[in-house]
């Protein structure tokens, strides 16, 4: 007997459903991993067949990250020199900050190559073609730069090495955003008075103040989580979260997962929390068209 | 106070020149709307007077000073603009006062002149919404108050009813009017509607394809053009132009179409003969009852519009021939039926091959 229509759809909709929450599953199951790691006791970390679900939960591997607390497991690591409160701290000083710079300089930058055409198609591709150079082949002439300059293990040095890196991205996404301002609009207000700067800052910034928005959690998820250069350029005095994060794994430490694994929650949660907070603004950032005309 | 003269401006985009050559003085006070068919170049006219773009060449002048180097907003003028541009993000008070705010006017002051100007422009409810929640209409009243608010010298207005339906086009238009009346200041409107053209203007600046064609009062535009442009542009229904040739043959010249031919009046003698326009305005067509009249063309189809009615002929052109009948009387013509038409022959126009309308004697 022939299906019908209704049938049909329904079984469309289980296969539709049954797909994508085979490929969540797949997705997700690291992230699951790293949660339910972080709360096993450390016998549980490696054991075969594996725990799925810690039993009993422990807070110890957080309270050993985050509190340095002393652990009274089977295993004893002892890792006294990281100090990830401190790590977290230089992250977002440094992260925020950089990342802020990049905004604002980028969209003035932009709003030059939107309206003054300062750089051509030509060079904002050049621009952008900086970012595919592989970071590891700087860094060589890189680190000699900051040495000589006293920047190394410092975080003015990441701040700036971050802004610069970033800021390609920042011009090109705040450009797209200015793009859709109406002259007319900025014409209106210069006409009335305005300075080219109070246009911008008044005018022209707060209308994509959505756009920027999600420019700065696009910038700031990539300066957050950039270990690379940070390798480098910090040392002993400046360590970001990333770095503390693979000292987890060492020849020194060992493989302390659990406690790594705590300490990733801990990384991961502050951009959720930023993204939730902003959310409404990246709805409307990323679907652009925001100006009404 | 403001006289604006523009002198010898001309504006090139790369190889496009949109504007060539004009030359215009705008008395102080004065209604002055420059009209075209859109790429004329009267808009970017209009943004090189408000600074937006800078001459290819020429000079504008305001009170004598020349102002190609200053900047927009030391110039004194206030702009429309077509798509009212209001700032989204600021309630209509905001976007009024901004300009006082500028200017670096106190807050009590502002608020004092915000209220004279909304109240002027009947605005005062909206003051507390922002520009997303006002109807089209309404935005453009913003935006002549955010204009108005500063008490610029000069007016420019760039298309602001473009974007508005008929009904709230023919409102605006007598406020813009009412407004000028009350302020006695200069005001450049650019459109390219020639009803509003006519209806507003103190003097109309024809223009096409970047040259100025005709400047004159509603009247002189209306009754005098000087050429086939200018005749056809204005009027609704539009002159009727019928194409064909003067034939100079014995004591009167005649004008000969593919559908009739009638004789010229006296004044036409010194035309040169050859391929020409003839052109009369629907109004001057009258209907001929008692068998005389110029020409025989057969009815094509009637529009009863109530205070008149339109009839169109088949006069052998692409373009129907109109004439207006008063009231309804004609309402009931039969298609196809033939009738007799008279041309006043007071209100003739003939145009040469150039397009130039031919002198008359």
């Amino acid at each position: 007997m022939a299906m019908t229509k209704t049938q049909r759809r329904r079984i469309a909709t289980v296969v539709r459903y049954g797909v994508l929450s085979l490929w969540a599953l797949v997705a997700f199951f690291p992230i699951y991993w790293m949660v339910s790691t972080s709360f096993k006791p450390d016998n549980q970390w490696f054991s075969w067949p594996p725990v799925y679900f810690p039993s009993p939960p422990t807070l110890a591997n957080y309270r050993n990250v985050w509190l340095g607390t002393e652990q009274y497991d089977v295993t004893q690591y002892a890792i006294s020199s990281q100090k990830p409160l401190i790590s977290m701290w230089n992250s977002t000083v440094i992260a925020t900050t950089s990342t802020f710079l990049s905004v604002l300089f980028g969209s003035i930058l932009a709003y030059g190559v939107s309206r003054y055409r300062i750089l051509s198609e030509a060079r904002m591709f050049q621009l952008l073609m900086l970012r595919m150079i592989p970071p590891i082949v700087v860094v060589a002439p890189l680190s000699l730069y900051y040495s000589a300059l006293g920047l190394l293990d410092s975080r003015t040095g990441l701040i700036l090495i971050y802004f610069l890196t970033t800021l390609p991205y920042a011009v090109w996404m705040t450009k797209s955003f200015i793009d859709e301002v109406p002259r007319e609009i900025e014409q209106a207000a210069e006409i009335l008075g305005a300075s080219r700067w109070r246009t911008v800052f008044e005018i022209v910034l707060p209308l994509i103040r959505s756009g920027l928005v999600a420019t700065f959690l696009f910038i700031l998820i990539l300066t957050w989580s950039e270990y690379l250069l940070a390798l480098i350029i910090t040392k002993t005095q400046v360590t970001t979260l990333p770095i503390e994060l693979s000292k987890y794994q060492g020849t020194t430490e060992g493989r302390v997962y659990g406690r790594q694994a705590a300490l990733a929650v801990g990384i991961t949660v502050p951009l959720m929390i930023v993204g939730l907070i902003i959310r409404k603004h990246l709805a409307r950032g990323f679907s652009f068209g925001m100006v009404r005309r | 106070m403001a006289r604006i003269e523009l002198m010898g401006l001309s504006k090139s985009f790369g190889a496009l020149a949109a504007v060539k050559n004009v030359n215009l003085a705008i008395e102080d006070g004065e209604f002055v709307v420059l009209v075209g068919p859109s790429g004329c170049g009267k808009t970017t006219t209009l943004r090189m007077v408000a600074g937006f773009e800078d001459p290819t060449a020429g000079e504008i002048r305001i009170d004598g000073c020349v102002v190609n180097d200053v900047e927009p907003r030391d110039r004194g003028l206030g702009m429309v603009f077509q798509t009212h541009a209001l700032f989204p993000h600021k309630t209509v008070r905001q976007n009024i006062e901004f300009g006082l705010r500028m200017k670096g006017m106190p807050a009590d002051a502002r608020a004092k002149r915000v209220r004279e100007v909304t109240e002027m422009v009947r605005i005062a409810h909206l003051l507390d919404k922002m520009p997303h929640q006002c109807s089209g209409g309404e935005s453009q009243r913003v935006a002549l108050a955010r204009t108005l608010v500063t008490n610029p010298s000069t007016f420019l207005l760039d298309e602001p009813l473009s974007s508005l339906d008929a009904k709230l086009r023919r409102e605006l238009r007598a406020e813009c009017d009412r407004l000028h009346e009350a302020l006695k200041r200069t005001f450049i409107y650019v459109t390219h509607d020639q009803e509003e053209a006519m209806t507003l203007a103190d003097r109309i600046v024809v223009m096409r394809s970047g040259e100025v064609v005709q400047i004159g009062s509603p009247m002189q535009i209306y009754s005098d053009p000087v050429n086939y442009f200018v005749a056809d542009f204005f009027g609704s229904p539009s002159m009727n132009l019928i194409g064909g040739e003067i034939v100079q043959a014995g004591a009167a010249p005649r004008f000969r179409a593919a559908g009739f031919a009638i004789g010229l009046p006296a004044r036409f003698k010194a035309a040169p003969a050859g391929a020409a326009t003839l052109g009369i305005r629907p109004e001057h067509v009258g209907l001929a009852r008692d068998g005389g009249g110029d020409v025989e063309l057969p009815v094509r189809l009637v529009e009863p519009l109530g205070r008149d009615t339109l009839l169109y002929f088949d006069a052998g052109t692409e373009r129907p021939f109109v004439a207006v009948s008063e009231g309804l009387d004609m309402a009931g013509v039969k298609v196809g039926a033939p009738l007799r038409l008279n041309f006043d022959p007071r209100r003739l126009y003939v145009f040469g091959a150039d397009g130039n309308r031919i002198n008359e004697a």
